[in-house]
């Protein structure tokens, strides 16, 4: 436990690291260092598009399964690794 | 009457076919046919009783309330009755029916059944058109007459009414109370298979040639087609029109209760369809063991269990995981705890992933020129202005050979420590184990061992810590997971990487009655002989250590045994030596001298050298323990490092305490080449794997490369360490033109060469070259 604890804060303190959300299956962030709203709102919509990701995958190849989805935007970048029934979101910026 | 009947039946003779139809089907119905057809004398007595003397009462009609067992007989006298369609209860008729003007007609007969007869004359007469011709409602004797033959001819009871009739004796049956025991007991429902029902025989026309009677279908055959021809011209045929009845049609109205209709979709994607088939098998799997789980908990606590065994090893470990997850899953709530979430292993995967992820996105040009891609510009990058001056110096230096700093292994944990050792992963070249301690033998610190991956420069993989400083590390090839560990206080051990605590060490010769007294300095695996052909060569593990010993060590059940290899005597001059041997034995431990390093021969491994405190190089063999081949004499002061060339098996190099660095060829006793540069002992000296001629050498405070295709007698990179750290351990990278340098802050940093020009030739033969000319100018 906490070794997780630690490895988290690890990551949170990374250069360019904006935030980390810990979704539930249900789509509630169990633990996040970003305002509620905002982990809400990420939470929400990276749902869907990570389900849908990994059916994409899923579909072409059945004994494949997504690791890590990333989005890359102007601003910074979106990573989700979705594992059974939760999400961990982190939001970098490498460029800083 | 007669002629009637024969009329009656020339007109029924049309729908024969029809009924003859629903003979074939369903036997039932014709059961009830025939059955109803024995009653029929008694009935027809009956009749005659009851109805109008005026009547010629056929021997027809069974007035009874169930059936008329009508007979009907075409001209051959074949009894062609139809059959009936409609089977009412016995029950039926009793009810009354509500004609008044049929009540007149038949005042004289008060029976219900008649009246419910003649309710059905009156509608039979108007649906069975075929009979309508010959009925005429307006002689009331021929009514009753027509009626009678109209009710003769009433095979079919059609009964409109009848179900009206029904209706109120069954709504009796329908207000039985439901109650509540009925509606809990268990119905048994019996499905029986019926026959088989054909509803359509066509026979087909076609035969086949290998059929029996073939012959006399082909003849038939024939004698029809000369038929058919001979037909056209002939007196015997004539083309003549004939006109058949047509058969009445009827029209029937139904209704039925509505047909509920429930929409249902989804969509069976090839994931889905692989899940629930491979979930099947699993469950009949451990159906077994889990009678009574929750089949939703245990299908999750399954897939969770699933998960995490790809990231374990060996089945057992699967098994007692699933074990763990589903006793625990019977138990819990349906909402998945956020502590399990946080703790399960699929968590602590994604975390990983995630660190590396992040970690490669901070480092991505450094990483990407280590794996000799080419670096991109990222052009969502602000980039800073830059100088003329500085394009223009930046162009000069990229000619030159250089050094370019990539990143530093490094964290918290390590920083202070000095790194004594590295080594790479044999099978995986993007691990990297790195030793460190203090050498110091008055500041004995407990030693640390980190796993670094390339994909987290940022933080180690494993972290072990060792009761003494470590000096040298070794991965073995064979077992990939398995790390050699020599330590400050002559313990030998072995770790298994893959396991993430303290269990990793698996064997330690701390307790064991041979191990060293002294710093072990050098572990190595080596391949031992091929026993046969196709089996994989075994491997041992020998160390070399500061008591004079070179020791080979195998696992056992109980830890580590050991064979020692060679003592290294002191060979000394024969006038010092020969009052002293005469009292001393070989295995004097003043006789003896410190090894410090060890290297095997890449292809024959039964082949060392032994590097000593003397200075003496020693050629060894496995075999033979107690003489050396040979000795090489150049170096007076400890001999650091010495190490064979992987291009050319007879070279090798040695670095000393003496400033130099000697290039020696098997079989010479002296060497082919020496190279100085600095006043300073160099510590390691190491060949580079990719250029045959290229090796780099530290000497504490900087990093030298040299190669010997440009310059003998200079290195050709020089890199200088920052002011405060000493350069420590030295590793060449696998593929890949890097290089590792260790130093005394625990940061093992990554330098990639540049420019480093390779000659045009095979690289075996520029360093060939290279000392066959060196050889020549000594001889000379």
């Amino acid at each position: 436990m906490a070794e997780v604890e630690e490895t988290l804060k690890r990551i949170e303190a990374h250069k360019g690291v904006i935030g980390t959300i810990v979704v539930n299956a249900e789509g509630i962030p169990i633990r996040t260092n970003l305002d509620n709203s905002t982990a809400v709102q990420y939470a929400g919509l990276l749902r869907h598009l990570t389900m849908l990701a990994r059916s994409t995958v899923r579909d072409i190849d059945p004994q494949n399964d997504l690791i890590v989805l990333r989005i890359r935007t102007k601003k910074y970048e979106i990573m989700v690794a979705p594992e059974n029934g939760f999400l961990l979101i982190v939001i970098q910026n490498p460029c800083e | 009457m007669s002629s009637h009947a024969e009329k009656m039946k020339n007109a029924s003779l049309t729908p024969n076919s029809s009924f003859r139809a629903l003979n074939n089907s369903g036997s039932g119905i014709h059961q009830i046919g025939r059955s109803s057809r024995h009653p029929r004398n008694l009935a027809g007595s009956q009749s005659r009783k009851n109805s109008n003397s005026k009547l010629n009462c056929l021997d027809k009609g069974d007035q009874s309330h169930t059936r008329r067992a009508v007979r009907v007989l075409d001209e051959d006298g074949i009894d062609v009755t139809p059959l009936v369609l409609y089977h009412a209860d016995t029950g039926d008729t009793q009810s009354k029916q509500g004609m008044l003007f049929l009540e007149e007609i038949f005042s004289s007969s008060g029976l219900d059944h008649s009246q419910s007869t003649s309710s059905v004359n009156v509608c039979s007469s108007s649906s069975f058109q075929g009979s309508s011709r010959l009925s005429n409602l307006s002689n009331k004797a021929s009514l009753t007459k027509e009626s009678e033959d109209s009710i003769s001819k009433l095979d079919i009871p059609i009964r409109p009414r009848a179900p009206y009739a029904e209706l109120p004796r069954k709504r009796d049956h329908v207000k039985q109370h439901v109650t509540e025991e009925m509606l809990d007991e268990v119905v048994d429902i019996l499905l029986i298979e019926t026959d088989t029902i054909s509803l359509l025989d066509i026979p087909s026309t076609i035969v086949s040639e290998d059929a029996d009677d073939v012959e006399t279908i082909k003849e038939r055959n024939i004698r029809y087609a000369e038929l058919c021809k001979n037909r056209m011209g002939n007196d015997k045929f004539i083309v003549r029109s004939m006109q058949s009845f047509g058969g009445a049609p009827k029209n029937k109205q139904i209704q039925s209760d509505e047909i509920v209709t429930v929409d249902k979709g989804t969509t069976a994607t090839t994931w889905d369809i692989y899940d629930s088939f491979h979930n099947q098998n699993k469950t009949t799997e451990s159906e077994f063991t889990y009678p009574e789980s929750n089949l939703n908990g245990s299908k999750i606590q399954e897939k969770r269990g699933e998960t995490s065994s790809s990231s374990t090893v060996g089945t057992s470990s699967t098994i007692s995981s699933l074990l763990e997850k589903d006793t625990c899953g019977d138990s819990s709530k349906a909402e998945p705890d956020p502590q399990r979430i946080l703790q399960s292993d699929s968590f602590q995967h994604s975390l990983l992933v995630m660190e590396r992820t992040i970690v490669a996105n901070i480092l991505q040009p450094k990483l990407s020129a280590y794996r000799q891609l080419p670096v991109q510009e990222d052009c969502d990058r602000t980039a800073k202005p830059q100088t003329k001056k500085q394009c223009e110096e930046d162009k000069m230096s990229c000619l030159t050979p250089a050094i370019e700093h990539l990143w530093a292994f490094g964290c918290e944990l390590t920083k202070g420590c000095s790194i004594t050792s590295m080594a790479w992963n044999k099978k995986n070249p993007d691990l990297l184990a790195v030793g460190y301690g203090d050498i110091d033998p008055r500041n004995q610190k407990a030693g640390i061992i980190c796993c670094w991956s390339i994909k987290n420069p940022l933080w180690p993989e494993r972290i072990f810590y060792c009761h003494s400083c470590v000096t040298s590390l070794d991965f073995s090839a064979n077992n990939p997971g398995q790390l050699a560990v020599g330590m400050f206080d002559g313990t030998v051990a072995l770790y298994n990487v893959p396991c993430p605590d303290d269990r990793a060490c698996i064997a330690s010769s701390r307790e064991s009655s041979e191990k060293h007294l002294h710093p072990v300095w050098q572990v190595t695996w080596i391949k031992q002989e091929m026993r046969s052909s196709g089996e994989e060569r075994a491997e041992a593990l020998v160390s070399v250590s500061a008591d004079g010993r070179i020791t080979k060590w195998f696992l056992c059940s109980n830890g580590l045994e050991s064979i020692d290899l060679m003592m290294l005597r002191r060979v000394q001059n024969t006038k010092m030596e020969a009052p002293r041997s005469k009292k001393t034995t070989a295995n004097d431990l003043s006789m003896v001298t410190p090894g410090l390093c060890v290297d095997f021969h890449p292809i024959d491994s039964s082949i060392y050298l032994v590097g000593t405190w003397e200075g003496l190089i020693h050629k060894c063999s496995v075999s033979n323990s107690q003489h050396f081949l040979e000795t090489y004499e150049k170096h007076f002061c400890p001999v650091n490092h010495v190490e064979w060339s992987p291009f050319c098996p007879n070279v090798f190099l040695s670095c000393s305490s003496d400033w130099t660095i000697q290039l020696w060829k098997q079989g010479l006793c002296a060497p082919v080449l020496t190279f100085t540069s600095t006043q300073r002992a160099v510590y390691t000296v190491r060949w580079s794997p990719i250029h045959s001629a290229v090796f780099a050498a530290i000497n504490g405070r900087q990093v030298e490369i040299w190669d010997l295709n440009t310059r003998i007698l200079y290195p050709t990179i020089v890199h200088h360490a920052a002011p405060d750290v000493k350069i420590t351990a030295l590793l060449f990278a696998t593929g890949t033109d890097c290089i590792l340098v260790g130093d005394s802050d625990g940061q093992a940093t990554v330098y990639e060469l540049k420019n480093l020009s390779v000659g045009e030739g095979k690289q075996v033969d520029s360093l060939e070259d290279i000392i066959q000319s060196a050889v020549s100018k000594n001889v000379m």
